[in-house]
């Protein structure tokens, strides 16, 4: 197959029903993943000449922009007219010059990678035309550390740790993805305990995160009381998390095989603490949307427009945001969610307003999974974590996670070694957009908009 | 009035997973509540007494990083924070993860964890306070 025909077929796929998931590269081939509904992931695969020439993909349909400029600088690949040519991150530790817009009147400033906040590094150069934003550039890349070509060559096992520390906000999600193609790759099926106690802990995740992004919201539309209340009970939700799983970020809790020894030791207290977390949080909630002033600030900041959530692959609930259906947990369900009925929150205005109504809908559907999940398991003793011995082979698996769609791409040797491990996940595909969402607001209303995505940088570098 | 104590905090982000960060920023919620101590943190480094760097420095932060430590004025105090940035985290021998920030910025005060807790984070702060008021007494 020519590199032509092979673009052919991940746009008719892109065009069709598959939801785009991401690309990558290794060492002679390049991988195109898609998901189509109650399906597992379907991988376009297209095997490199020794030139590793490429057609981009991109250059005609954005959602890969990322990924196709990643695999050119990280794996040597050649496309032909990559829209953007410039390297994606950094280097030897020089970023590539930003791209800026010209004309009368503009003009450029540049924003990090240091921010004035407690936040990842980052660089963001503005084109504006007064307060008016004409183009954003996002370069980031600082937290990258080699994380893949790191965990190359090392046992499955001893890299589950590491791929929970891929990203601190979003490693439940990640461990959970990673768990099931090692499960996967070894034929074993987890108990439905375990699924259940797996839900419990992604959902906490969920909880955690949605709470401080919705805390930051506030803060950047100058509700300074809707941040400090959303911060003291995302306090109360990591503190949730340590006695629900020993760990106030969930870190290790799920493990290949089961569930670490520490999760749910303490049912009633968590049963408790979700509880009370779950009424603290709705009166949060009834107070913030009840506030016209801050909500009104929420309102036509930052709008995604249906058309361009779709082109760049938007998930998550930036995706829902816009018009958008999926949630990996009803569309592709996995352990716990199978013959789950999870509502699916959707808004269709595409501004902060709609990312914090979904991000509110998702709290609350959240706390109910858990509870119930809670009650099936019951007090009876979570089974110990069982032996998984993984095959040599390839599998990809899905996710959600707090900002969207989490992908784990896992190549394994005979020795039960990791080959290739890509992981895509929801803020590399959501980063563009943010960008976009930018293109005509006012430059004070940064903080607001990027805040009503709250994206990861550390698992968009890696 | 004195200002024994009292820090304006600048946080140093180098490629750390934001673990640290959820942690960092935690100090500064109802509960933690630095201010009560006369600590603030602080969006310049400028005004700071205090950095704290997170992660094990990368080759792309290098450069920011030893930027941020020109523009801080003296005397301060360099706090490593989490594994990552004490050089022993789970990137130690990842090609673009440099050595953390005891090695690379020569931080002096440590906080060991992954992510450390919030108290922990504060009694190093503490720490950081303390050693800032020996080495300029007449603050």
């Amino acid at each position: 197959m020519t590199a032509e025909i092979f673009r052919e077929h991940v746009l008719a796929e892109a065009l069709g029903s598959g939801v785009p998931l991401g690309a990558y590269a290794d060492a002679d081939s390049l991988h195109y993943l898609f998901l189509r509904e109650a399906n597992e992931p379907l991988v376009l695969t297209h095997r490199l000449g020794a030139s590793r020439a490429a057609s981009a993909v991109s250059a005609l349909w954005p959602a890969f922009s990322w990924d196709e400029r990643e695999m050119a600088q990280e794996r040597g690949v050649c496309f032909d007219a990559l829209p953007d040519s410039r390297p994606l991150r950094a280097q030897r530790g020089v970023m590539p010059e930003a791209i800026v817009a010209y004309g009368e009147g503009l003009m450029h400033f540049v924003v990090g990678p240091v921010h004035a906040g407690v936040i990842e590094a980052g660089r963001f150069t503005f084109s504006s035309g007064g307060e008016t934003v004409v183009h954003l550039d996002a370069q980031l890349g600082y937290a990258h550390r080699g994380v893949e070509r790191a965990l190359e060559g090392r046992s499955v096992f001893a890299c589950a740790p590491l791929v929970a520390r891929i990203c601190g906000s979003c490693s439940a999600a990640r461990s959970l993805a990673y768990a099931n193609a090692l499960e996967m790759l070894s034929s074993v099926g987890v108990s439905v305990p375990v699924h259940l106690a797996r839900l419990v802990i992604a959902e906490l995740e969920r909880v955690y995160n949605h709470l401080g992004d919705l805390a930051a919201s506030s803060s950047g539309a100058g509700s300074a009381v809707g941040f400090a209340r959303g911060m003291a009970l995302k306090e109360e939700a990591m503190r949730l998390n340590q006695i629900a799983s020993g760990h106030r970020l969930l870190f290790d809790a799920i493990v290949p095989g089961g569930v670490s020894a520490s999760v749910l030791g303490e049912r009633r207290a968590v049963r408790a603490g979700l509880a009370v977390l779950e009424r603290r949080t709705e009166r949060y909630l009834d107070e913030l949307f009840g506030n016209a002033s801050l909500v009104s600030r929420w309102h036509g900041a930052g709008v995604v427009p249906p058309d361009a959530s779709r082109a760049f692959g938007a998930v998550g609930p930036a995706h829902r945001a816009s018009h958008g259906t999926v949630d990996i947990r009803a569309f592709a369900p996995y352990g716990a969610y199978r013959g789950l009925s999870i509502r699916v929150a959707h808004a269709s205005s595409g501004d902060a307003f709609a990312r914090c109504l979904v991000k509110r809908a998702e709290l609350t559907e959240s706390f109910r999974i858990a509870r119930d999940a809670l009650a099936a398991i019951g007090d009876s003793a979570l089974p110990d974590v069982q032996h998984l011995s993984p095959g040599a082979g390839s599998v990809v698996t899905v996710v959600e996670g707090p900002r969207g769609a989490e992908v784990v791409a896992l190549r394994t040797g005979s020795v039960g070694a990791v080959e290739r491990l890509h992981v895509i996940s929801a803020s590399y595909r959501n980063w563009p957009l943010v960008v976009r969402a930018m293109e005509g607001n006012i430059v004070p209303d940064f903080p607001l908009v990027n805040k009503s995505f709250n994206l990861c940088y550390a698992c968009a570098d890696r | 009035m004195s200002f024994r104590k009292s820090l304006g905090i600048r946080h140093l982000v180098c490629g750390s997973c934001n673990g640290c960060e959820h942690e960092v920023n935690a100090l500064t919620n109802a509960y933690y509540d630095i201010t009560q101590e006369g600590w603030d943190i602080v969006a310049s480094p400028r005004h700071a007494d205090v950095i704290t760097v997170t992660g094990p420095v990368t080759d792309a932060m290098r450069n920011a990083a030893h930027a941020t430590l020109e523009a801080t004025p003296t005397p301060h105090v360099i706090v490593a924070v989490g594994d990552c940035a004490l050089g022993e985290g789970p990137w130690v021998g990842a090609a673009e993860a440099g050595d953390g920030a005891v090695v690379e910025l020569g931080a002096t005060v440590t906080v060991c964890g992954c992510p450390p807790s919030p108290s922990a984070i504060r009694a190093a702060l503490a720490d950081a306070a303390e050693r800032i008021t020996q080495r300029n007494p007449s603050r």
